[in-house]
């Protein structure tokens, strides 16, 4: 007992000291801010170096932008979260957006990386720009479910699917992590989205959210797909009624 | 009869040279440790304010810290922070996080007191008072000096625990409530005891008195 209290108050003690008013917020090292203009309260930040974070090991880790590329990029980002209300953003946890360049959540490259306790979504603005705009919205569902994890439970969504289909353990525990739209959906809409059930929520969303016109057409020659979209809408406006996809 | 034996030059540099290094010592040793050699104290006697009644003074080692509250921008938590003001509850209570040059933050009622510090529970401690909701101002920016009521990630969860801005910090608008700002004796708060190292602080200075200027 007395070398478990010791080994609280040494690390409470001798964790380093990141020494501004953003880590205070983030509790994340190494950020300036990039733009507080946004109406709709997002605040976006930069790494103005390398970080890493994470709440037992520092597995979270990004590097500096570059300067050119994130002018292109910022366009992209806040026409894309423009699309949320304020009142949506601050019932699904959302203020910072953090942007850095080569994401890694050990060592495995990612597009973003949502945390509502903090509320910030990190976005890695060198991530596939096929798929960039696309990710944003994705990765901004991961804080929806995260905020509302009673409105998508993910038994009842299992139900959608055949049932003879299982998901892997994880979204990195197998190689589905193709993001192009599939020429046959069969209840999915990319590979990726058959990875787990927080994918494949988040997939539609990010459909949704960017594609609203396409989706409408696949999910009329797909009834699982159709249930798997009602209810991603029909739960999200459980969140906030007046959301509008795709505005 | 005694003969005057005059002092060579080797013998005069060497004495420069003892004179040189004990001027060196005795600033090192006695003059650079007295952190508030420089600080102008604040007396609050000798100042007038236009509402003496929502004027606090938190006293330090170095000197007064003089404070104005904002009743008006934040009406429950201002009442909140006078109520301990008044009961002197904020007396002997540490400064527990301390990052220089950008805030210091006090108020644990339950583990930063003095004659009990708790070092493994510092900053989580409660006032007994149960918590107060949160009252963000999208109009009051947070400029160095800045005092505001701290909380958990949470909104909604403020208690005792207060902060002080050493920097402006623009994020905090919104964010964190607002409940007054340092009119004298910034450069005070500047000498509370920090670890460039960590965020809490193994030896911290403590508050001396914390009151209503008409208490």
């Amino acid at each position: 007992m007395r070398l478990l209290i010791f080994t609280l108050i040494f690390f409470k003690f001798f964790s380093p000291v990141n020494a501004n008013s953003i880590y205070y917020l983030t509790k994340i090292p190494n950020l300036q801010i990039y733009n507080l203009e946004a109406s709709n309260g997002i605040k976006y930040l930069k790494a103005e170096k390398s970080f890493t974070v994470g709440i037992v090991k520092n597995n979270v880790q990004c590097d500096e932008p570059n300067e050119n590329y994130i002018k292109n990029k910022f366009k992209i980002i806040k026409k894309n979260l423009d699309k949320y209300k304020k009142s949506f953003l601050n019932k699904i946890n959302l203020r910072y957006v953090v942007l850095c360049e080569n994401l890694k959540v050990s060592d495995i490259r990612t597009a973003g990386v949502p945390n509502i306790d903090v509320k910030t979504l990190i976005i890695d603005i060198k991530s596939d720009p096929k798929y960039f705009e696309r990710s944003i919205h994705h990765e901004l569902f991961h804080m929806v479910d995260d905020s509302y994890k009673n409105l998508f439970p993910q038994n009842k969504w299992n139900e959608f699917n055949d049932s003879n289909f299982q998901y892997a353990e994880c979204s990195t525990c197998s190689n589905r992590s193709n993001l192009s739209l599939m020429k046959s959906s069969n209840g999915f809409l990319t590979e990726y989205s058959m990875s787990t059930a927080s994918e494949d929520m988040a997939e539609i969303f990010s459909f949704l959210m960017t594609d609203e016109v396409n989706l409408s057409k696949i999910i009329l020659r797909d009834p699982i797909l159709n249930n798997k979209v009602n209810f991603i809408v029909g739960e999200t406006k459980k969140i906030d009624n007046n959301f509008k996809f795709n505005k | 009869m005694i003969e005057k034996v005059k002092q060579s030059t080797s013998e005069k540099l060497l004495l420069v040279l003892f004179i040189i290094l004990g001027v060196i010592a005795i600033y090192i040793f006695f003059v650079l440790p007295q952190k508030c050699l420089f600080i102008k104290d604040n007396n609050p006697k000798k100042l007038s304010f236009k509402n003496p009644e929502n004027i606090a003074i938190l006293n330090l080692n170095c000197g007064n810290v003089i404070i104005e509250l904002y009743p008006e921008i934040s009406p429950n938590s201002v009442k909140r922070f006078k109520m301990f003001l008044e009961s002197r509850l904020y007396d002997n209570i540490a400064f527990h996080r301390v990052i220089k040059n950008v805030l210091v933050q006090s108020g644990d009622l339950e583990f930063g007191k003095k004659d009990s510090f708790n070092y493994l529970y510092i900053g989580t401690g409660k006032s007994g008072f149960g918590t107060i909701d949160s009252e963000l101002n999208e109009k009051v920016e947070f400029k160095m000096g800045t005092v505001g009521m701290a909380r958990t990630n949470k909104l909604n969860t403020e208690d005792s625990q207060f902060f002080i801005l050493l920097e402006d910090a623009p994020l905090f608008k919104g964010e964190y409530t607002p409940i007054g700002k340092v009119l004298y004796g910034l450069e005070i708060l500047n000498t509370i005891s920090d670890d460039h190292r960590r965020e809490y602080v193994l030896r911290p200075d403590f508050i001396n008195s914390f009151k209503l200027l008409e208490n």
